[in-house]
């Protein structure tokens, strides 16, 4: 069956996240998430929408759009699409974690994060649009 | 985000409640600067009250510490608890920083 998705589009910026994030919560308690699960969903979409944010369409704006639906309980599919620049934000390696405190790189976190919180995450550029969708998992053990 | 100020003998502690997100991370890396460039070696930041970090956070976090040990200083994170320490775990910054249970420890350690 195919799901139903609650969609909202907003200007890609920073200023959007909170609306993004209150969005998002409506769908966390659709599936039954737990505060703490809410917690990690909002990391998952800010450092996806802070990429979209930074380089989809520099020095151009243009909107992003979240889109959810519920799984199954406790599981949210999500995608994420802009009309930006072609980027696939899931292309960076793995940082190197075993560096010093001098010599840690500062970025490349984020999306070392997101894999980390959800499952089966993907990208797509399909007539010029980049999304890219996951499911997010409650419920999930995040320590290493 | 509210960060708290105390200065000590050795150290300012800054107590910091709330989430550090995209937006208020480099209000938190400002506040730092204007302490280190006031001449303060060691900051000790008590993170009971966070509740939330994201990578912006992160990147804050690291770059203070960076900053403070090219000045042979140190910053210091205690209380860490809840979301905020299992990304520290993930990403394993917690093995890179200083990191104590509470802030008594860590200006004990001065």
């Amino acid at each position: 069956m195919a799901h139903e998705f609650a969609r909202l589009a907003l200007p890609a910026s920073i200023d959007s996240l909170p609306k993004f994030l209150e969005f998002a919560h409506a769908g966390a308690h659709a599936a039954g998430l737990t505060p703490t699960d809410r917690d990690s969903l909002d990391l998952v979409l800010e450092e996806l929408l802070v990429n979209v944010a930074r380089y989809a369409y520099q020095p151009e704006s243009g909107d992003v759009e979240v889109a959810y639906a519920v799984d199954e309980p406790g599981t949210l599919l999500v995608e994420i699409t802009d009309k930006g620049h072609s980027f696939n934000p899931l292309e960076n390696g793995e940082p190197d974690l075993t560096r010093t405190i001098e010599d840690r790189p500062i970025g490349g976190l984020g999306i070392f994060l997101v894999r980390r919180l959800v499952d089966s995450i993907a990208y797509r550029r399909q007539q010029g649009r980049n999304t890219v969708s996951f499911r997010f998992p409650g419920h999930r053990d995040l320590r290493s | 985000m509210e960060i708290e100020p105390t200065q000590l003998e050795k150290a300012v502690l800054l107590k910091v409640t709330g989430r550090m997100d995209a937006e208020s991370a480099p209000q938190f890396e400002h506040a730092c600067e204007r302490w280190i460039s006031q001449g303060e070696k060691h900051l000790i930041v008590e993170l009971d009250g966070l509740e939330y970090v994201s990578s912006m956070g992160l990147r804050s976090f690291l770059s203070v510490a960076q900053r403070l040990k090219s000045k042979s200083g140190s910053l210091i994170l205690c209380g860490l608890h809840g979301l905020p320490r299992q990304v520290f775990e993930m990403t394993k910054l917690i093995a890179v920083f200083e990191v104590y249970e509470s802030a008594q420890q860590a200006i004990a350690k001065l």
